[in-house]
């Protein structure tokens, strides 16, 4: 109080000087103080934003596995939510203010986001993520890819030219991709690479214990033939068993025909095939006609964390979608 | 065999490895003299990292990897095809059709400190009926400018509003708004110069500011390019608002002032407002957007007398279902050097769009003004595109 009224009078002209003293007399033992506070202040301040890095990943999942290797060491934020289409997100301009300020961009690659995240990286004015620089992750370095094509051709639909990207959704790609954004906190923060490495160390392991429990309430199921919506589940199929004998999309992308349906109904009749996988992001009412015509279950899976509010964490994903698809297959 | 191949790579891995850590160790190896000491001190610190890196790298290498082939250093090649019929109600000729442009798109990072983007136009004069090719856009882009400055030279479409800086080919309808082009004609302000945009320090929403000096275009009715030294100088504020997970607000002010035809100075101020909903989780399935802008030009045309006259357009464009899109459109203009001509028209339009890479729109359009009767427009156009496909802005 006292501090606030010596500033006043310090505005009286030809008593300045002498007020000036008076203040800093009076309130020598305050500054002391003062300063003391504002030098913890910003030694913590300090400390805090030194010791996060600031992690921009363009799917959930990536988010969510950064997050277990980081741990308190990154801030992470998606650009796409768990639930929608990965391959169509709009490129708003509020995303490049977390990436301008970001120390570390993750992306899934290939050319899935290819769409929106390179118009956005563009328009970052950040070096430090650009592609190429150490803050640049492309979770799927060393990934062994599925259905690279030998040639591209547009007439075949959406299709990728270096392989289907939906490569997260076999859990032991998740290794890969662990060890892909551990690489890049490691390149951007090297003091504390023993700390990612233990994490990756756990989540190697949490993977490896869980995959034994998937794999064994998939066992029952192995060779089941099933109907998918969009062919983006390659990597699930082949890492439990499964036989995706048709999509309700005539060719990637193509929303589905009558005459795809009609294809499809008899598939279904004639393999005996008990569901339809569809995403969060497709609408129900081309496989509810099938549904309706056959009696086949349709089930929607998480493709991503997040993709429902109770699939909280990349692990989640894979309880979630083997809950679902043992209780339909049954 | 299979086995064969497999050994006979990893010897040559082995080999690169060997000579490439023999180079290493011969620089190590320079004569020393008597300041070395250090640089022997971070040389062995860097084959430190070198050997830990190395020592990492192993574990990322799965087995079954497959390389990645046909990598070159070609730009991104696209071909926009914009193949067009139109009706007119007036005039001796009402029908015609044409393949209105085709759009040639070059574009990739020159190094790490920028990129190059290039839009070839060959399009056709509506006069001779002859083909012709202009650079539409040629621009280098800076990516590792200070203090999120980004620089832009060459010869771009400017920031105005929300029209200008989006090609034809990818808005919503297939004429322009009156009241735009009676400012900046059917090409647009598209000018040669240069451009330095800056994110500002803003937490709480996306701001930009842009800055761009050029030479004056010599189609716009609005700005000519100056037989002295006047240039066309713009400023324009984006202000983007993120209001929900599904909606967005994008306010943006435009100032523009350059040379006209009267060899004096024209001052252009814009006003533009977005307003989108498109539902996260079914994006590709429902989305609208109310976009509407509004134009004031003040052109002088002697020392004692100018022109003041304002233009806007209002659209909403409403998806029907995934691939289908109804856009209506309501137009104001006044003509920049004569305000008493007054023009006010409506249009709608419908457009399927096959895939990201085909789309059809058909167009109704009656236009009514001061000085002939109401007429009645319309068009047809096919947009199909190859190759590469640039994202458009949101």
């Amino acid at each position: 109080m006292a501090h606030t009224e010596r500033i006043n009078i310090n505005f009286l002209p030809g008593d300045r000087q002498r007020n000036i003293s008076i203040l800093k007399f009076e309130n020598k033992t305050h500054m002391k103080r003062i300063s003391i506070f504002t030098a913890i202040a910003f030694f913590v301040f300090q400390h805090a934003v030194a010791g996060t890095i600031k992690v921009v990943t363009t799917l959930t999942d990536l988010k969510s596995i950064t997050e277990l290797i980081g741990g308190n060491k990154v801030a992470v934020t998606s650009i796409a939510t768990g639930y929608q289409n990965p391959h169509f997100v709009d490129p708003k301009p509020s995303y490049i203010i977390n990436l301008s300020g970001a120390d570390l961009f993750v992306t899934i690659g290939l050319d899935l986001e290819t769409g929106w995240s390179p118009q956005l990286l563009a328009s970052s004015r950040n070096t430090k993520i650009q592609k190429g620089a150490p803050g640049y992750v492309d979770a799927s370095e060393n990934m062994a890819l599925l259905q690279v094509p030998t040639a591209a051709n547009r007439a075949e639909g959406d299709i990728h030219i270096y392989g289907n990207p939906h490569y997260w959704l076999d859990p032991l790609n998740g290794k890969v991709i662990a060890r892909n954004i551990a690489n890049g906190l490691e390149r951007v923060d090297p003091a504390d690479k023993a700390i990612f490495e233990a994490n990756l160390a756990t989540f190697n392991k949490t993977i490896d214990d869980k995959m034994k429990d998937w794999q064994a309430k998939m066992a029952p199921f192995k060779g089941s033939k099933i109907i998918a919506y969009h062919n983006e589940w390659v990597y699930f199929e082949k890492r439990f068993g499964l036989e995706i004998v048709d999509f309700m999309e005539p060719k990637p992308g193509i929303p589905p025909t009558p005459s795809q349906l009609v294809k499809v109904i008899n598939e279904i009749k004639s393999n005996n095939i008990k569901v339809i996988i569809s995403s969060p992001y497709f609408s129900t009412s081309s496989s509810d006609v099938v549904a309706k015509q056959t009696g086949v279950k349709v089930v929607t899976m998480a493709t991503s964390t997040g993709a429902f509010p109770t699939v909280k964490t990349y692990f989640d994903v894979f309880d979630y979608d083997i809950a679902q698809i043992t209780a339909a297959l049954k | 065999m299979n086995l064969k191949y497999k050994s006979g790579g990893y010897f040559a891995v082995v080999l690169f490895v060997a000579i490439f850590m023999g180079s290493l160790s011969a620089s190590a190896q320079v004569p020393a003299d008597s300041t070395s000491k250090d640089s022997t001190v971070a040389d062995s610190a860097l084959l430190k990292q070198i050997e830990a890196q190395m020592q990492a790298a192993p574990a990322a290498q799965p087995t079954g990897t497959q390389t990645r082939s046909s990598l070159s250093f070609n730009p991104d090649i696209g071909v926009i095809g914009d193949f067009q019929g139109s009706y007119i109600s007036k005039g001796e000729k009402n029908f015609d059709m044409y393949l209105n442009e085709t759009e040639v798109s070059l574009q990739a990072a020159v190094d790490p400190y920028a990129r190059a983007d290039f839009f070839l136009s060959f399009g056709r004069d509506p006069v001779t009926g002859k083909y012709g090719v202009e650079v539409e856009e040629g621009y280098v882009t800076t990516l590792s400018l200070p203090a999120k400055l980004q620089l832009k030279a060459g010869k771009f479409r400017e920031a105005v509003g929300r029209i200008n800086p989006t090609h034809p080919h990818a808005l919503p309808f297939i004429d322009l708004p009156n009241a735009y082009v009676n400012l900046f004609g059917e090409e647009g302000l598209n000018d040669e110069g240069v451009s330095l945009s800056w994110l500002t320090p803003n937490k709480a929403f996306y701001q930009e500011l842009v800055f761009q000096t050029t030479a004056g275009y010599t189609e716009s009715p609005a700005f000519v390019r100056s037989e002295g030294n006047h240039l066309v100088y713009l400023g324009h504020l984006k202000n983007f608002f993120t209001l929900t997970d599904n909606a967005t607000l994008e306010l943006g002010l435009t100032g523009i002032s350059g040379p006209n035809d009267s060899a004096r100075t024209t001052n252009v101020g814009s006003f533009d407002l977005t307003y989108k909903y498109k539902p996260v989780q079914m994006n590709t399935y429902h989305s609208l957007t109310w976009q509407s802008e509004f134009y004031y030009s003040h052109n002088n045309q002697t020392e004692d007398h100018s022109v003041d006259a304002i233009g806007l357009y209002s659209f909403i464009q409403y998806q029907l279902a995934k691939r289908t899109f109804l856009t209506g459109r309501y137009d104001y203009g006044e003509k920049p050097y004569n305000n008493s001509i007054k023009e006010q028209a409506y249009s709608l339009t419908f457009g399927w769009y096959a895939t990201e890479f085909s789309k059809m729109e058909v167009e109704a359009k009656t236009t009514e003004d001061n000085i002939e009767p109401r007429f009645y427009q319309a068009w047809l156009r096919w947009i199909f595109v190859i190759g590469a496909h640039g994202a458009h802005q949101y």
